[in-house]
């Protein structure tokens, strides 16, 4: 097989080299230059001494550990409640539909939602509460971040918590667990694997939704996603652009650091 | 079990889905609106949807972001089978791990990363040959570049779980290497390939943030053009989009829920026997 | 007879409108004894299992436990433990944890927790395995953690759920016996579920054959063994040659063109029956002193014995277990004592069945 197959396998080590490495070595090399094409140090200097970039910093991991938090409460619930289910399939299904909806879509959904005169306010004024302003507050950048992450958190726990053998439930019952106590014991800590990749897949995407800032968030949520893209394609500082995303890449492994699986035992 | 179809589990479950579907059936709704707002249903109309297929850019920039999908896709899916059986054939346990991680770093890249490296490197190429410019090309290599390890991903659970002596048995009957890659291995794999592409193409469709920095003047995806629309404000044509967006997606997550139900039915078997 | 723990009245079991998976069960389990419910896949004997532990509830019918009704008491209020098919310990916690784990639900003082860990431990021959990893135990060991984690709670009765169908064979036998020694240390009810005819026979000191949601037969090892009810159960329990017969009068029976000497009696006169003749009862002899004249047709070295296959002249078929060799192709005879014979009838009741033994047996 082994001749055959590296030859086949060539476009893929091209992939490799130009598309993943080549872009990450730029990416590295690019931070180090500042607009004039000289070797410098002070973009970094810049971005760990200004109380901007540290702010905006702060501010993202702030608001993707939020997302994340929020997304998690909510999905775990529902997971765990869809496994009791009959025709989970079906129910999984009407989970992944929406995430092949344009992400664009459903921000332009809550455009109409949140206006001045839009769905929201409308249901409000039933309850004699005044429109007010909700589009472009922080408030409505959470609620559609939280929106657009949702299916993504869920689908990882309903599949970690489906895996789990019905016969550790009816083990920890036989030896005198409660429900309460069985879920606590057994079911929660046996799910963290899914926990621990629902994480994954909400926090790092949700530490770079610059177009829901623009958007939604009415640039009053300014986070490193929206920085790199004011960068790169509004004040063209492609050496300052290339810090922040060094420092996103950075945070991205330490997420995974933390998030890594930890093989438990027992399972194949 | 399924006594009481009242419960506090199940209000929870119906409040989520209503949060999930609320906005999509509010754009849908809006659609028909015969007025020019998201605000106030004034009339049932379909005048949006005429007015969406009368708009050429707009349906020329359709199909480009569905030939883009198609062909980024394919290739993807191409590379990636390759890729994939590279990776399962390796015999050491750590060049494998090396490589897997290799290959995921642009999965778990947020995607403005993604497009600000993908950037730098066109420009970059951009000053080494003359005539290489942003457009369509750099967002098809760019599109064919995160679909690839995703594509690796959906085929390496199913070469892990193809029988090898199938492979030896296949050399046993007088088989050469290609005959058993065309004839045993693709065929077993195809439903992993299938599932795939179909990922590939959904994720080419989805995708903004790449896009938006790798696309020049000349060449816009329908998830930039909304973009620029939605800045400038509602437009119940994007409403109308929306629809039909919908509809396709149903065709679609349907389609897929029955290849990873063919491809379920195969793995259920193998779950441990549970006490009944 | 003892007051039994656990009584099943007219219980039936089914899911979803379906054909009930247990018919009208009744029996009783005494204090201290090691039972058997043994039955191929889908005879109803794991959903027995599943109620006395309390994971399904009964469709019609009662569960008596020492004389009160347990229909509706949930699992974790049960006094019985159960070891899983596939162990079920859990994966997240070691192998001291795991056998705490009951104690400490039932918040058991720590140092008393500790003490009993050690010596269910102990007696499962696993002492000094305390901090282990479930992933770092064998199939045999994780089988003995299992079995630790149940007893260490002290409960009445133990189900055990075809727990030894993992092991390989060596393994198996060797759990055998020591799960045979363990009932009779702690003294506890051990009700065993197998569809291995060996075990339970190995095993048991009562055993409930169950056959399509019904118990055909219950008694001792060898009570079912040596007098099977009727053709399923002779055929499951162990190998059997078993012929279509006419019983003549009592004690004498008619098979195979020929009348025979037994110790059968109570049936009509001339009722067509079937015969169950063990084939270790069979002793090879020349032509003219067997009672039985066949010809051989195959023979296997078996180690113990040859096995070997002959047909009478009326086609039926005769394994014979024997450790004289015979000669394949050859004509010889087959000899057998009048006890060795044991008459069926056709869809006899057990408790039709029990009266006409009683009726002569003394």
């Amino acid at each position: 097989m082994k001749k055959y197959n590296t030859l086949l396998a060539v476009p893929y080590f091209m992939w490799l080299i130009f598309f993943v490495l080549a872009p990450v070595l730029l990416v590295v090399g690019y931070s180090f230059f500042d607009q004039n094409g000289h070797f410098t140090l002070a973009n970094y200097a810049e971005y760990f001494s200004s109380g901007k970039y540290l702010l905006m910093t702060f501010n993202s991991v702030w608001y993707a550990l939020l997302i994340t938090v929020i997304t998690l409460v909510i999905s775990y619930p529902t997971a765990y409640f869809l496994t009791k289910l009959k025709h989970k399939d079906l129910w999984l299904l009407l989970i992944i539909l929406p995430t092949w909806i344009n992400l664009l879509l459903k921000a332009y959904a809550f455009i109409g939602i949140f206006g001045v005169h839009g769905g929201l306010n409308s249901f409000l004024g039933f309850f004699g509460i005044l429109p007010k302003q909700l589009l472009f507050t922080d408030f409505s950048f959470l609620v559609v971040a939280v929106y657009i992450q949702l299916p993504f958190m869920i689908i990882p726990l309903l599949n970690a918590l489906d895996e789990l053998p019905a016969s550790f439930i009816a083990a920890s019952k036989d030896l005198g667990a409660s429900a309460t106590q069985t879920f606590f014991k057994v079911v929660f800590p046996l799910s963290l694997n899914g926990v621990k990749s629902g994480v994954q897949a909400v926090f790092i995407p949700s530490l770079s939704l610059f177009m829901l800032t623009r958007l939604i968030g009415g640039n009053r949520v300014i986070t490193l996603g929206t920085a790199i893209e004011e960068h790169f394609m509004v004040t063209q500082n492609w050496g300052k652009g290339a810090t922040i995303g060094v420092v996103l890449i950075l945070a991205m492994i330490v997420v995974m650091i933390f998030t890594g699986e930890k093989k438990v035992g027992g399972k194949k | 079990m399924q006594k009481s179809k009242f419960s506090w589990a199940n209000i929870y479950l119906v409040c989520v889905f209503i949060f999930l579907y609320l906005p999509i059936f509010y754009l849908i709704f809006y659609s028909f609106n015969a007025g020019e707002t998201m605000n106030s249903f004034t009339g049932f109309s379909l005048h949006h949807f005429s007015e969406l297929f009368s708009d050429t850019h707009l349906v020329i920039i359709l199909l480009n972001t569905f030939l883009l999908a198609f062909l980024s896709a394919l290739i993807a899916t191409f590379i990636g089978i390759f890729g994939a059986l590279f990776i399962y054939y390796l015999k050491r346990r750590s060049h494998r791990n090396t490589l897997l991680s290799l290959n995921n770093i642009l999965i778990v890249s947020p995607d403005v990363t993604i497009g600000a490296s993908f950037l730098i490197l066109f420009i970059t190429l951009g000053t080494l040959f003359s005539g290489f410019s942003l457009g369509f090309w750099t967002v098809l290599l760019a599109h064919i570049s995160f679909s690839v390890p995703i594509v690796v991903l959906m085929i390496l659970p199913k070469l892990q779980e193809m029988n090898d002596s199938m492979i030896t048995a296949g050399y046993d009957l007088g088989a050469n290497e290609r005959q058993i890659l065309k004839n045993i291995i693709l065929p077993y794999l195809s439903p992993g390939i299938i599932a795939g592409y179909f990922m590939a193409f959904t994720y080419s469709l989805d995708d903004f943030a790449v896009t938006f920095f790798v696309t020049g003047n000349g060449f816009t995806t329908l998830s930039v053009e909304i973009y620029s629309r939605a800045r400038r404000g509602v437009s119940l044509e994007i409403n109308a989009l929306s629809t039909l967006v919908f509809l396709f997606a149903l065709v679609l997550v349907v389609g897929y829920y029955y290849i990873s139900k063919d491809n379920q039915g195969r793995s259920k078997k193998k779950k441990r026997g549970v006490l009944r | 007879m003892k007051k039994p723990i656990i009584s099943f009245r007219n219980v039936v079991k089914s899911y979803d409108d379906d054909v009930p998976v247990l018919k009208k069960v009744s029996f009783d389990i005494e204090e201290g004894k090691f039972y058997t419910l043994l039955g191929p896949s889908g005879c109803g004997k794991t959903t027995i299992l599943r109620m006395i532990a309390g994971f399904s509830e009964p469709t019609a019918g009662d569960i008596y436990f020492e004389g009160k009704r347990i229909n509706n008491v949930p699992a974790n209020k049960r006094q019985v433990n159960t070891v899983f098919q596939d162990y079920a310990l859990f994966p997240h916690m070691n192998v001291f944890e795991n056998i705490a784990f009951g104690l400490k639900i039932k918040k058991t003082p720590k140092e008393e927790i500790a003490v009993k860990v050690k010596e269910a431990l102990r007696l499962v021959q696993l002492a000094g395995y305390e901090k282990r990893g479930i992933s770092e135990m064998s199939g045999g060991q994780r089988q003995r953690v299992a079995i630790a984690r149940a007893i260490v709670n002290e409960p009445k009765i133990l189900l055990l759920d075809e727990p030894l169908s993992a092991l390989d064979h060596k393994l198996r036998l060797n759990m055998q016996y020591e799960l045979r020694e363990l009932q009779q240390r702690l003294g506890i009810t051990f009700i065993f579920v197998t569809h291995d005819q060996e075990e339970a026979l190995a095993m048991s000191d009562e055993i409930f054959v169950l056959n399509n949601g019904n118990i055909v037969q219950s008694g001792t090892p060898v009570d079912i063994y040596d007098e099977p009810i009727n053709h399923y159960v002779a055929d499951f329990i162990g190998e059997s040659n078993i012929v279509d017969g006419i019983m003549i009068k009592d004690n004498l029976v008619k098979f195979a063109g020929k009348e025979f000497k037994c110790v059968d009696e109570g049936m009509r006169p001339n009722e067509p029956v079937e015969v169950v003749i063990r084939p270790e009862d069979l002793d090879l002899t020349s032509i003219e002193a067997g009672k039985l004249k066949v010809k051989v047709e195959t023979q296997l070295f078996r180690g113990v014995h040859y096995e070997i296959v002959c047909h009478d002249e009326m086609e039926n078929e005769w394994i014979v277990h024997s450790t004289k060799k015979a000669q394949v192709g050859r004509e010889i005879g087959l000899d057998f004592d009048p006890e060795d014979i044991h008459v069926m009838r056709f869809n006899e009741s057990e408790a039709e069945f029990d009266a006409r033994l009683e009726s002569y047996d003394d």
